[in-house]
């Protein structure tokens, strides 16, 4: 695809004209301009070498663009060249999720690590592998829950001026923590059906066997026998209540995380439907501010004509009469 | 490469280079042309957290400048005006901007002086001048698209405007296709002349650096046609999908808008239908009603296996399971709901307007011969008070464009009667249609009765009989593109621009109609392409038009050339 970049040419009349200064415009523009360049180089110097001590962790993100000085106060927008300003304190907030998403990856590579280290066969009996793979899906589940609070908080603060953008953001966010928390599920599912394939294998493997050994011990003593499927009965019994309590466990992180999935469903986008397109949702936002125009004169003009207020003024002007009467009652009798 | 491709790879291009929370802005012709390629999440993805308009962003007063700004804009004058008085008081912290067509000097010189803050960090054009409906179908939107019916001297300076627009547009496609076409029009029509001249001006004399692109292949061809041409085209009710869905509801930038009927659920009010996004859709777009029935109920009955299935939840398997499923189950469901109420509203005003009983007498008339036949059909149909105004003139109007020269008589009754029974009938709109595209104007054999070929073929056609009554007509489109790919385009009909001549097939074919483009020659577009026969056709046009707008351009062009002449 072709296209053609005016950047340079663009540069090159902005720079004659401004230093020429333009014939429409009046003398006083190049003498701005001239100061305008000794404010800027002179605030660069102050500013640079105290830039790593006041720059928030959000402005880090983006490196700084050279020869723009990074300044706080509006003053400076007023009269040097327009900066990248600092964002407001909510993308801080919105920041934390990205960074959060990032630990939980990195969790989920231990985590699938750890899985597949507890489903190799192991004399031992896997207990602190099993402790590892609950503590880790335990932090995993936290950040998702709590990178879904502070997503919450993000749309709290009542209607702002930059709304849409908060909009958008928690968007995209939920999107990414949604997609996070289904792949956690189906890690964690997968790891459960193998987990119980592999309980019946070796019990299987046992049972046969011992049943092997019993049949094949049959023709010698009955009471032996009976020592063994008891022995076997009690093996099986609390191989199953592990099981069942590792099950209950990872069920109810599986149920936290639906939990999540289903509120954050509410906030994500189904794509191809007409939420998704950019023409619908610029229109959608010029009619809800519309819309909210009209509630908010039809509040007030209710209000003014309230009859609520009516009633009010007619009590109060009541109780002040009776009052006056009673005054009045006191004085002459 | 695909329309839709070359967009939305424009539109990558200019977000990826910038990190950080970005903002765009686009005009009101922008937003159509981003918005049928890009989505919502996509915009997302790329760390775009808000779309404004201009004229909007030029109302409000706060800064955000922690974001940077990209301008994505027609290179206008009224553009450029807005634009400059936003740099003056810049919001935002850093300005990029993009224009979708080439920049003039004095547009750049404007804008560098009142970049005072030296806020903007680029300046490029990103040739995305064009609506990609569909991948081999883009159109133009233009608003005003009656102009080239009326005559030149009517209107200069709109008429002007109108052609500049249809440069701009056909020389982005080319620009992101980067190819240098050779330029054909049709004889018979001024306009198509004239904008194939002034085309073919830019791309070799005034900007001839710009396309001069590698040579190595066969050049693609231009041709640009006349809708008055085929005016049948339009006038016929259709019966494909998104044809049908057109004609009757009404399809603008790949939006269904249904708020207008009454008893719809809140969010299928309004319907997104795209073929890029949309499996069901991609399959049956070009499908006939009844086999689109069949598709759909299909449709429902597996999703109703998945619901009924989803219900019976027993275990906590199944329950993680449905929840893993969920967002597809969502999804589906919204699309079924959407293809059945579309479907339903069809059939609604199919039967209301009893268009299978107009359809099939339109199909007569559009394609085979017997004008006594079509005379008496024509006059039941008048006759009959369930048929809507629309109908009635439209089927005046198709017999018109056939039998003119025969019977006159018998035509003249046709306009009393049709006078007579529609109350809101222009008078004089036939005979309007009929100067404008009637048989003395158009080139193409559109009823296949100019030549002995053409005859023979239809008889044999007659004979052998039609698959389906109500889908038997073929656009002039066809013909014209057949008659492309055996290389038998006569150059008596199509002349060329300049002396550049075609040497062999071209591979590459951009068919250019001004005056509006119909889905149903878009079908015929994509069914060739998708045939490999080695060429690929591209169509555009002005606009996307369907009976209701061609009966409205033809009239505010009739209503234009009687007010002047009465004025005068």
């Amino acid at each position: 695809m072709a296209t053609r970049n005016r950047t340079i040419l663009f540069r090159k009349y902005r720079d004659t004209l401004q230093t020429v200064g333009s014939p429409t415009s009046n003398g006083v523009r190049t003498d701005k301009t001239a100061s305008q360049k000794a404010l800027n180089w002179q605030l660069h110097l102050c500013f640079t070498p105290m830039l790593p001590v006041l720059m928030p962790l959000s402005v880090l993100k983006n490196p700084p663009l050279p020869g723009i000085p990074y300044c706080v106060a509006s003053e400076l927008n007023r009269s040097g060249a327009v900066a990248l300003g600092l964002p407001p304190e909510w993308v801080d907030l919105s920041e934390d999720v990205p960074s959060n998403v990032q630990r939980a990856h990195a969790k989920m590579a231990e985590l699938k690590k750890a899985h597949a280290k507890a489903l190799m066969p192991s004399f031992g009996d896997g207990k602190e592998d099993q402790q590892r793979i609950e503590t880790l899906t335990h932090e995993i589940t936290d950040l998702i829950r709590r990178s879904e609070r502070k997503l919450q908080r993000l749309a709290a603060a009542g209607p702002s001026k930059d709304s849409n953008v908060r909009k958008n953001v928690q968007h995209s966010l939920a999107s990414e923590l949604q997609s996070l928390s289904m792949e956690l599920r189906k890690k964690q599912s997968a790891y459960l059906k193998r987990l119980r394939q592999q309980e019946e294998g070796p019990n299987g493997v046992d049972f046969e066997m011992n049943i092997q050994g019993s049949r094949s011990q049959a023709e010698d003593d009955d009471l032996d026998d009976t020592a063994f499927n008891e022995h076997q009965l009690t093996r099986i019994k609390k191989s199953e209540a592990l099981t069942t309590e590792r099950e209950q466990e990872i069920q109810q992180s599986v149920n936290e995380l639906a939990q999540i999935m289903k509120d954050l469903s509410v906030l994500v986008i189904d794509q191809g439907t007409i939420v998704d397109r950019i023409d619908h949702n610029i229109q959608s936002v010029a009619a809800t501010v519309e819309e909210g125009l009209k509630q908010l004169q039809k509040a007030e003009r209710t209000q003014k004509h309230g009859g609520m207020v009516k009633c009010a003024t007619v009590l109060i002007i009541m109780c002040f009469i009776m009052l006056v009467l009673l005054f009045l009652k006191e004085i002459f009798f | 490469m695909v329309l839709v491709t070359l967009v939305r790879d424009y539109i990558n291009r200019m977000l990826q280079d910038i990190s950080g929370m970005k903002v765009l802005i686009l005009d009101s012709q922008t937003v159509s042309i981003v918005s049928v390629v890009y989505s919502q999440s996509d915009l997302l993805k790329k760390e775009v957290f808000l779309v404004e308009l201009m004229d909007s962003i030029s109302k409000s007063k706060e800064s955000m400048s922690h974001l940077k700004a990209v301008y994505f804009l027609r290179p206008t004058s009224e553009n450029i005006q807005l634009l400059r008085r936003q740099l003056a008081n810049p919001r935002f912290g850093e300005y990029h901007l993009f224009f979708s067509n080439i920049l003039k000097d004095t547009q750049i010189h404007i804008l560098a002086d009142s970049d005072e803050h030296e806020a903007v960090q680029q300046v490029q054009e990103f040739y995305a001048d064009f609506v990609a409906v569909d991948p081999c179908h883009f159109t133009l939107n233009i608003f005003s698209n009656h102009l080239y019916m009326l005559p030149v001297a009517m209107d200069p300076s709109n008429l002007q405007h109108y052609c500049d627009r249809i440069v701009d547009g056909i020389s982005a496609v080319f620009l992101a296709l980067k190819r240098r076409p050779i330029i054909r029009y049709q004889r018979t029509s001024d306009i198509a002349k004239r904008i194939a001249q002034e085309s073919g001006k830019l791309m070799y004399q005034q900007e001839s650096g710009l396309f001069d692109f590698r040579r190595a292949e066969i050049s693609p061809l231009l041709l640009v046609l006349d809708r008055r041409d085929d005016p049948v085209t339009p006038l016929l009710n259709q019966w494909t999908y998104q044809a049908m869905v057109h004609e009757l509801l009404g399809i603008q930038d790949n939006k269904v808008d249904l708020r207008t009927i009454g008893s719809i659920p809140k969010d299928q009010q309004e319907v997104v239908l795209s073929s890029e996004q949309d499996a069901f859709f991609k399959a049956n777009m070009y499908e006939n009603f009844g086999d689109i029935g069949m598709n759909i109920k299909k449709m429902v009955d597996e999703f109703q296996q998945i619901a009924k299935s989803n219900q019976n939840i027993q275990t906590v398997e199944d329950m993680a399971k449905f929840v893993d499923n969920y967002p597809e189950y969502r999804k589906m469901h919204g699309n079924v709901s959407k293809h059945v109420t579309l479907v339903t509203e069809m059939s609604k005003i199919v039967e209301e307007r009893k268009l299978m009983l107009v359809s099939q007498t339109e199909q007569e008339l559009a394609c085979n011969g017997g004008q006594g036949a079509a005379f008496e059909a024509v006059t039941n149909l008048l006759n009959n008070d369930n048929v809507s105004d629309i109908d009635r003139l439209r089927l005046v109007m198709l017999y018109a464009l056939r039998y003119e020269k025969e019977s006159p008589v018998q035509l003249m009754q046709l306009f009393n009667k049709l006078a007579a029974k529609s109350a809101k009938y222009k008078p004089g709109l036939v005979q309007f249609l009929l100067k404008q595209a009637g048989v003395d104007k158009r080139t193409g054999d559109l009823y296949g009765n100019r030549d002995l070929l053409n005859i023979a073929r239809n008889m044999a056609r007659g004979l052998k009989g039609v698959e389906n009554v109500y889908t038997q007509h073929q656009p002039l489109l066809f013909q014209t593109m057949e008659s492309i790919s055996k290389g038998r385009l006569r150059d008596v009909d199509y002349p060329y621009v300049g002396n550049h001549y075609q040497q062999a097939r071209p591979q590459d074919v951009v068919i250019f109609i001004v005056g509006g483009t119909t889905y149903e020659e878009a079908r015929s577009v994509a069914l060739l392409n998708s045939t490999n026969s080695g060429i690929r056709f591209i169509l555009g046009g002005t606009a996307i038009l369907n009976s209701k707008r061609f009966l409205k351009d033809l009239e505010e062009a009739h209503r234009q050339i009687r007010s002047s002449s009465t004025g005068v």
